[in-house]
């Protein structure tokens, strides 16, 4: 049973870099974090694998080649195989790009299951793992806070979804895309000591467009098919306002506000 | 005329009617036709707000079964050749959008904020990553303009005044369902930031004392709201996160303790009344459109104006 977790390395929240000239984030160089939801997705599978003989956990990244590194690393908490799409051929592919090389990929590949998350928190879209299911031709379910224990034993697989006001438990068939929520509370274990230098090296792949075959026009910034037309800073009118201090006078001119707008039951 | 489509999910069908706000703005220059797609069962179909309403019936996709409603809307545009698509962003929209454009092979702008014209042309509008800056972002491909707004973010104040012409829809491609829904569960109805008048948010500058937040919106008889930072660290739940990608609210008081006014989190304010906020930083965006700045620790804040509450109280009664 092999499962291939999407995992996504995202800007630290606090530090995006943005090019304004060319209105693309700019991935190179810069601190970046397995996305929440795909560590959720990520640590699930590598449990499983804990628990069975038979599971084999591949992990697919598609990034710049400085997040090697940080691809090895999850093979050292577990995984089996890494693999990098990685090509400065595709920089500033948009979501639909993305997806389109990422499912080239996995239109070869061998799965029984792909996990992903539901959000990725920088963009904060579920686009990429729908898309990619779309490409492939298989059924997609998200927003997964819980599988159920006997999962992926006959070909299918259980689990519990939670919504805006409900929640729904699921059986889907497989090969399908499964998309798993930070919720799930689902938790990458910690490296072990004896794997901390472990060499991964021969269990991880880069996958360039030479491989691929994509043409100019079908990927990057060229095959993309949305595009920022312009930016600019939002205008917002400045409110009349006092500033007050964090004292005793202060806190009685909000007291008073406060009292004034009928606030004060 | 040129022609629009705004997907109807069921349980959802006020906050989709409001996506005909953002419909008429792409249409500032020469107006839509509208059509609303519904999934039969127990959907209302919403008349006099659309020009047509479009039932899909034989067999009705299920609210989950993303693949089939795909199915039936790409169908649907075989038939009548959309220039423009709008999707509510609800869990499933956010499931059902991106399908729906690969399957179309055209580009998706996802939680569009506004919409700007621009040489004619319709920018979809979204604030980019930073939060300092809005960015306005068009489909280079082909027809139709596809994307997706979050309930409550446009309002739509047209008249139901039209003579909606009704029918249903028999898609041809049945695809087998491969996710089965084996039971659902409605979660019990919570008390919702979005119904609050009186709102106290917590950000970044109070997340160790966030706890202490609760209080204070007992006595102001309001409830407590967070930003996504605080969210993000898990000391509180995504549902009362306000924002772009939490919810839009607008109460007539909102109280922002640490919380810098990222646009994202701007995004989530709708017709606020008053804002006061507590902040280290009196240059903080949210301070400039504050009736009363705060300037200090958001916790001594707290703490001082709940015991001021609780004095007045006691010299009352
Ligand atoms: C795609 C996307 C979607 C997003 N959606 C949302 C969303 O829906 N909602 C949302 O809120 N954010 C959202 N964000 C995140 C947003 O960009 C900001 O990162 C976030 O709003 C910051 O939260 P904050 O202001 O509470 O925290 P910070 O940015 O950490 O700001 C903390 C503020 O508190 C002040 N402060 C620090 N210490 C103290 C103290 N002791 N006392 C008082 N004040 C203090 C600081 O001066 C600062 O102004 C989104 C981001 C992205 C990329």
């Amino acid at each position: 049973m092999k499962i291939i977790c999407l995992a996504k390395f995202i800007p630290d929240v606090d530090h995006f870099v943005y090019d304004y000239e060319r209105n693309v984030l700019v991935r190179e160089n810069m601190d970046l974090v397995l996305n929440p939801d795909d560590a959720c997705a990520l640590a699930y599978a590598l449990a499983l694998k804990k628990n069975r003989q038979d599971v084999e956990v591949e992990v697919l990244s598609m990034a710049p080649l400085s997040l090697l590194p940080n691809l090895k690393e999850l093979l050292r908490l577990g995984a089996d195989r890494g693999v990098l799409i990685s090509d400065a051929f595709f920089s500033g592919s948009d979501t639909y790009a993305t997806s389109c090389i990422i499912a080239r990929y996995l239109a070869d590949a061998q799965y029984d299951v792909i996990l992903s998350g539901t959000h990725a928190l920088d963009g904060d879209t579920e686009h990429v793992p729908v898309q990619v299911a779309e490409l492939l031709g298989l059924d997609h379910m998200a927003y997964i806070v819980r599988f159920d224990d006997d999962s992926f034993l006959n070909g299918t697989c259980v689990f519990e979804s939670e919504f805006d006001n409900a929640n729904a438990r699921f059986r889907v068939r497989l090969p399908c895309v499964l998309g798993v929520l930070a919720e799930s509370r689902y938790k990458l274990p910690f490296v072990r000591y004896e794997n901390l230098d472990l060499n991964v090296d021969d269990r991880v792949t880069v996958v360039t467009n030479e491989e691929l075959g994509f043409s100019h026009e079908e990927v990057g910034i060229a095959g993309s098919l949305t595009k920022v037309a312009s930016t600019w800073q939002p205008q917002m009118k400045k409110k009349e306002q006092v500033i007050v201090g964090n004292d005793d006078e202060g806190i009685e001119t909000v007291f008073q506000f406060l009292k004034k707008e009928g606030y004060m039951p | 005329m040129k022609k629009a489509l705004v997907y109807i999910e069921n349980g959802y069908e006020a906050a989709a009617i409001d996506l005909l706000e953002v419909v008429r703005q792409v249409g500032q220059n020469c107006a839509f036709e509208t059509c609303a797609l519904c999934l039969g069962g127990n959907g209302t179909a919403p008349e006099g707000y659309f020009d047509r309403v479009i039932r899909v019936v034989q067999p009705s996709p299920e609210w989950h079964d993303v693949l089939s409603i795909t199915n039936a809307i790409e169908e649907l545009h075989e038939r009548d050749d959309f220039d423009c698509i709008v999707i509510l962003a609800t869990p499933m929209g956010r499931l059902l959008a991106p399908r729906l454009a690969m399957r179309l092979r055209v580009g998706l702008v996802a939680d569009v904020t506004d919409i700007r014209l621009q040489d004619g042309e319709a920018l979809m509008v979204r604030p980019a990553f930073d939060g300092k800056i809005l960015a306005g972002i068009v489909s280079t491909g082909s027809k139709p303009l596809m994307m997706s707004v979050r309930p409550g973010v446009f309002s739509y104040k047209g008249a139901r005044d039209k003579a909606t012409d009704k029918a249903d829809f028999i898609p041809m491609r049945a695809s087998p369902r491969q996710v089965e829904l084996l039971e659902a569960t409605k979660k019990k109805t919570f008390s919702d930031i979005r119904d609050c008048e009186v709102l106290i948010s917590g950000g970044g500058g109070i997340i160790k004392g966030f706890d202490q937040i609760q209080p204070l919106a007992d006595e102001l008889r309001g409830m407590v709201s967070a930003s996504r930072r605080a969210v993000d660290n898990q000391i509180a739940p995504r549902s009362i996160q306000v924002g772009q990608s939490g919810k839009m609210v607008s109460p007539k008081l909102y109280l922002a303790l640490g919380i810098h006014g990222s646009m994202q989190h701007f995004e989530g304010l709708r017709d606020v009344k008053h804002i006061v906020c507590a902040n280290t930083d009196r240059y903080a965006p949210i301070c400039s459109q504050a009736d009363i700045v705060v300037e200090g620790d958001a916790l001594e804040f707290v703490n001082r104006l709940l015991a001021r509450i609780r004095r007045g109280k006691e010299s009352k009664g």
